[in-house]
């Protein structure tokens, strides 16, 4: 049984490596490349990847508030 | 010196001399310099320039006047997309004209706007093939977009609507998507365009790695002049930027060179906005059926893991059973196939022995009568030369105490003569 590899911390990583990273985990989990002992590491792996992602990509609410104050009191 | 006439005598005779049915309703061809706007009127300066150097060959003064101006503008707009500008060429139908305050210049009462858009698609299409023959034409639209855009050069002018529309549209996306936005301020209309777009363009090169995209918009508003975009310097420029970069300058008629040679081309500025924020809702979307689809991973192997245990727990009670049954059929299969070997070997060793008794048989049987018929004839020899047949044949055997007698001296009298014959003894008295 092969161990499930050293995981890059996500914050290190750009938006592009942690899409790829992604698909392989999608390409290993939807082929044979994985098994159950593995399952739960790189689901876990990939959910925090996919946070990471989504955090990069979107704004908080709170984020949004900030911007738009900074573009009315620029106006 | 009495025949002196007055400043305004000559002028009204130049007059005269000017303003002919020649210098009347003519077609001229002329680059605008120095256009200007007065109470309604256009002023202007034509040049002509000479092609190779651009050294003024002439140079005359012109007037649109307020009610014809009205009209030739509007429709000048309508076909070229711009509007009367320095630097821009015309062909206008002038008549010569001397004020004698004012002095000479030329009325202009119709123009052709269709030379002026061939004289521009002539400038763009030189441009171009140019650029081509460097090979530069097509770098900045074969760049790869970064999987995400975020970070945002813009180059427009500062407070511009067109600006504002932009930064509107981007941070009010419904998607929450995050942006980071820098003006670069430059003019995007008229003569100073060219050099403050290169200053900008440069001050982003120079920092290109933290910039996605450029993405050039003008200040808005209707009017169209965008004839300094039709520029060789800024298109190379363009043409050769390492970021991608996205042209919101005109609207859908007023196409420049630099539409040809950006990445991406849009309408408005806002239709910049929306472009960017596509491309983030396709990452978000992507994001989403990579998400789903590990899910769909996960759940389907845990299922088919948990398929197998069943599959296997369900087989383990009969799994001795049938081991069992299947060693048993292995052992009699076994025991038939050495049965049947053991046979088959068997029989062939019994004929083989069969026969060797057989060969043995027949051996002794001959031996045997042969060892008899020798027998036979060695006993028939034997009677033959028995005493009992000598005996037979008449002769006897005598015998003085039991030692056979061949002579007749050897018998005395008085002596018991033993007498063989061939069915019995006779004793007998020698007198």
């Amino acid at each position: 049984m092969t161990q499930p590899k050293k995981f890059t911390p996500v914050g290190k990583l750009t938006y592009t490596q942690a899409v790829e990273e992604l698909e392989s985990i999608l390409r290993m989990m939807q082929g044979d490349g994985c098994d159950v002992d593995q399952l739960v590491a790189y689901t876990r792996r990939a959910s925090e990847l996919l946070r990471e992602c989504r955090a990069r990509l979107t704004a908080t609410d709170e984020e949004l508030r900030t911007i738009m104050a900074d573009l009315n009191n620029a106006k | 010196m009495d025949n002196a006439i007055t400043l305004v005598e000559l002028n009204r005779l130049i007059g005269r001399l000017v303003v002919v049915p020649d210098t009347q309703n003519v077609w001229v061809t002329a680059e605008l310099s120095d256009v200007s706007s007065r109470g309604g009127h256009c002023y202007m300066e034509l040049l002509q320039k000479d092609p190779d150097n651009g050294t003024i060959l002439a140079k005359a003064r012109a007037v649109i006047w307020a009610n014809v101006y009205a009209r030739i503008a509007f429709r000048f707009r309508e076909v070229t997309g711009q509007q009367f500008e320095t630097g821009i060429k015309v062909m206008l139908r002038v008549s010569a004209s001397f004020h004698p305050v004012f002095g000479f210049s030329l009325v202009v009462s119709d123009v052709n706007p269709e030379f002026t858009m061939g004289d521009l698609l002539r400038r763009r299409q030189e441009i171009l093939r140019r650029l081509q023959q460097e090979g530069v034409l097509e770098m900045n639209r074969s760049l790869q977009w970064p999987c995400v855009v975020q970070r945002i050069a813009v180059i427009s002018a500062a407070g511009a609507a067109g600006y504002g529309d932009f930064i509107n549209q981007l941070y009010g996306n419904h998607a929450q998507l995050k942006f980071k936005v820098k003006l670069f301020q430059a003019v995007v209309q008229g003569e100073r365009a060219v050099p403050t777009i290169l200053d900008a363009l440069q001050q982003i090169a120079a920092d290109e790695d933290n910039w996605d995209c450029v993405v050039i918009i003008r200040g808005g508003g209707a009017t169209s002049d965008l004839a300094a975009f039709e520029n060789y310097d800024l298109a190379a420029n363009i043409a050769q930027f390492p970021l991608p970069v996205v042209i919101g300058i005109g609207h859908e008629r007023d196409v420049t060179v630099l539409d040809y040679v950006a990445n991406k081309r849009v309408k408005t500025p806002t239709a910049a906005a929306e472009w960017i924020i596509s491309k983030g809702v396709e990452a978000l979307e992507k994001l989403r059926n990579i998400g789903a689809e590990i899910l769909q991973s996960v759940t389907d192997r845990l299922a088919g893991s948990k398929e197998q245990l069943s599959y296997i727990e369900a087989l383990l009670p009969t799994i001795p059973h049938s081991l069992c049954e299947k060693a048993l059929l292995r052992l009699q299969n076994n025991v038939t196939i050495l049965a049947q070997v053991g046979a088959r070997s068997i029989s062939s060793q019994q004929v083989k022995l069969e026969h060797v008794a057989q060969l043995i048989s027949t051996t002794n049987n001959v031996t045997l009568r042969q060892q008899r018929d020798r027998l036979d004839a060695m006993e028939r020899m034997l009677d033959a030369l028995s005493p009992e047949a000598t005996l037979r044949r008449g002769y006897s055997i005598t015998r003085v105490n039991g030692k056979v007698v061949t002579s007749v001296e050897e018998i005395k009298p008085g002596m018991t003569i033993e007498t063989t014959l061939s069915d019995g003894v006779i004793t007998s008295k020698h007198d």
